[in-house]
């Protein structure tokens, strides 16, 4: 035992540290070329963050890094716009959209999913082609309905549809409930469950994941979107959301760089915290409901 | 799961056999109760591209609002014997084409990077993610000017310190710079579908390959990739539903110009700048087609590229 150690170990002592060698070079262009790729993304960012920071003037120069750090900037945003009733508007229509869309396409999503009828293939594809629709399609034959209905100028032309179902949630939560095991369907429907109640006692719990990250997104997409509430609350300043604000403090600031970015830090800040804590939930939701 | 295997009696069968005869009469009659309202949800969905059908034959345009008439096929025969609608769909092809493939093949790069454990892995996904989360229309603006400005653009900026002479992206290269803006925007959605599609993956499968002496090239290739097929599939299909849309970047950043006009563009200029409701309408449903068409080619033909002509 100890001879033959003695005679093999300093050929396997060198063959494995150069192979360690040529592993850790490997690791570090890997390393190397993935760090530089991940901060080329970045970068954007970084100059908004850190133009948030600078002077007026100074946001208009080439310079990166703020030559001193105006964190007033941020409370300047504040004395300049009405952020707060904008977030308070931007959170109505975020959340209530997100509720009604839960409300709504889960129990068809789940029709889509799991109950057999005929027809329902060609009720999935009318819901892909729904999902399809460009957004600025609709927009002028759904203004002129909902003008018909006197709601235009505030955020309910926007949130009452979700209440109706969505096709982008329908199909995300359909491509989920679809991973059920139907064993655990069949188990309940002898159990003499009604179908509603199956969707609730055993479809929606296992299907959590899957709802949440459909959730997020509805929430994101109203969050983020601009040309909605401009359509319907442009001339009405009083039911502005975020989105709409954050536009007009550009025109009427003048460009001031520095408050602008600071301000799409604010706007950006509730969803970056809100995946940050989500994150985990969302990729499992997706994992489950990317299946087939 | 039990491994032993119980033989029914046959009573049991009976009793079970009625059993699932009243319970398919039950159900039958639960689901009687509920398919209309499913039938009706599934029809309210469809009730803006009903009215959007209805309005494309319109003879409607807002600077005469007095003329509305219908006109049965006459927006459809503007749309495929004007000038605009090839160039527009050529530009929405080249545009959602080349940024899905982009955004698609970075976002793979970084799912692979990110699903191994490493500390701040958290953090780390949620930084990347941020691109993503940025309001588009702000988004637009960043790059449109903190970026690739002639003048104080990061970009031209970084050309300089390596010695290249700076370039007017926004009007000499709008395609580009559209390109470029869409797929750092969409690198995130694409990345996180495929690490929801990475961490799904066995990890004993592949543990067992590399015993086997397979490569982390070849595992990738005739392992991982075959898996995330149905990862990719979906997440090029919900991005080129959401590319094909784009808007924001192309009203801030081009306004359509320089080979920009998407569909989606064109048919907001004819809305809301031409104000011809029913011309853009009809733009609409034939974008819809398209999008119909796009999508089917696309998850069609990229698998044949992607998985060298692999199983199926």
């Amino acid at each position: 035992m100890a001879i033959a150690t003695h005679a093999g170990a300093p050929l396997t002592r060198t063959k494995s540290s150069q192979a360690k060698r040529r592993d850790f070079l490997a690791w570090i262009a890997l390393h190397a070329v993935a760090i530089a790729m991940a901060i080329g993304f970045l970068a954007p960012l970084v100059f908004v963050l850190l133009t948030a920071f600078m002077t007026d003037q100074q946001a208009l120069t080439k310079d990166l890094w703020p030559q001193t750090w105006q964190w007033q900037n941020f409370g300047a945003v504040f004395e300049k716009a009405p952020l707060l009733r904008y977030f308070g508007q931007s959170l109505t229509y975020s959340v209530l959209s997100t509720v009604g869309m839960l409300i709504s396409s889960v129990p068809i999503a789940y029709g889509l999913a799991r109950l057999k009828w005929k027809g329902r293939t060609w009720a999935f594809y009318l819901v892909i082609v729904a999902m399809m629709l460009p957004p600025q399609v609709i927009a002028v034959p759904m203004y002129v309905l909902w003008a018909k209905a006197g709601l235009t100028g505030t955020l309910w032309p926007l949130i009452i549809p979700n209440f109706f179902g969505d096709a982008f949630s329908i199909f995300l939560i359909r491509q989920f409930l679809i991973s059920i095991p139907q064993s655990y369907i069949d188990a309940a429907r002898i159990d003499g469950a009604s179908e509603l109640g199956i969707l609730w006692r055993i479809v929606i719990p296992m299907a959590k994941p899957g709802l949440a990250a459909a959730a997020l997104f509805m929430f994101l997409r109203t969050w983020n979107d601009y040309f909605g509430p401009l359509l319907y609350t442009g001339e009405s300043p009083a039911n502005w959301t975020l989105s709409v604000g954050l536009a007009s403090f550009r025109s009427v600031h003048q460009v001031q760089w520095n408050l602008t970015m600071a301000a799409t830090v604010l706007v950006m800040l509730p969803v970056i915290i809100l995946f940050f804590f989500a994150q985990k939930s969302f990729i499992e939701g997706i994992k489950l409901s990317g299946v087939k | 799961m039990t491994t032993t295997i119980e033989v029914p009696t046959a009573t049991q069968v009976h009793r079970a056999t009625q059993a699932g005869i009243a319970h398919k009469k039950k159900a039958r009659a639960s689901r009687a109760l509920v398919l209309p309202a499913l039938v009706f949800s599934v029809i309210l969905t469809q009730v803006p591209f009903l009215v959007t059908i209805y309005f494309s034959l319109l003879n409607w345009n807002q600077l005469r609002p007095s003329e509305i008439k219908f006109a049965w096929f006459k927006n459809y025969a503007v749309v495929f014997t004007g000038p605009d609608f090839l160039p527009s769909l050529f530009a929405t092809v080249v545009i959602t084409g080349s940024s899905v493939i982009l955004s698609l093949l970075l976002g793979l790069f970084f799912a692979v990077l990110l699903d191994r454990k490493f500390v701040g892995r958290g953090l780390a996904r949620t930084l990347m993610i941020t691109p993503f989360l940025v309001m588009p229309a702000a988004a637009a603006l960043i790059w449109k000017w903190s970026l690739l400005d002639v003048n104080v653009g990061m970009v031209n900026w970084a050309l300089h310190l390596v010695g290249l002479s700076a370039i007017a992206w926004n009007t000499d290269l709008p395609v580009v710079t559209i390109i470029m803006m869409l797929t750092w925007q969409y690198t995130p959605f694409m990345m996180l579908i495929l690490l929801a599609g990475l961490q799904s993956q066995s990890r004993e499968v592949l543990e067992a390959a590399s015993v086997d002496g397979a490569g982390p090239w070849r595992t990738f290739q005739w392992m991982t990739l075959p898996h995330l097929r149905q990862y990719i599939e979906i997440a090029t299909l919900l991005g080129s539903i959401m590319l094909l849309q784009a808007f924001d970047p192309i009203a801030i950043m081009t306004k359509g110009t320089g080979g920009t006009k998407t569909l989606s563009y064109l048919l907001y200029e004819r809305a809301f700048i031409g104000l011809d409701v029913g011309q853009a309408a009809a733009f609409g449903v034939v974008t819809v087609a398209v999008t119909i068409g796009v999508a089917t080619i696309a998850l069609r033909t990229l698998f044949k590229v992607f998985i060298n002509g692999g199983e199926r």
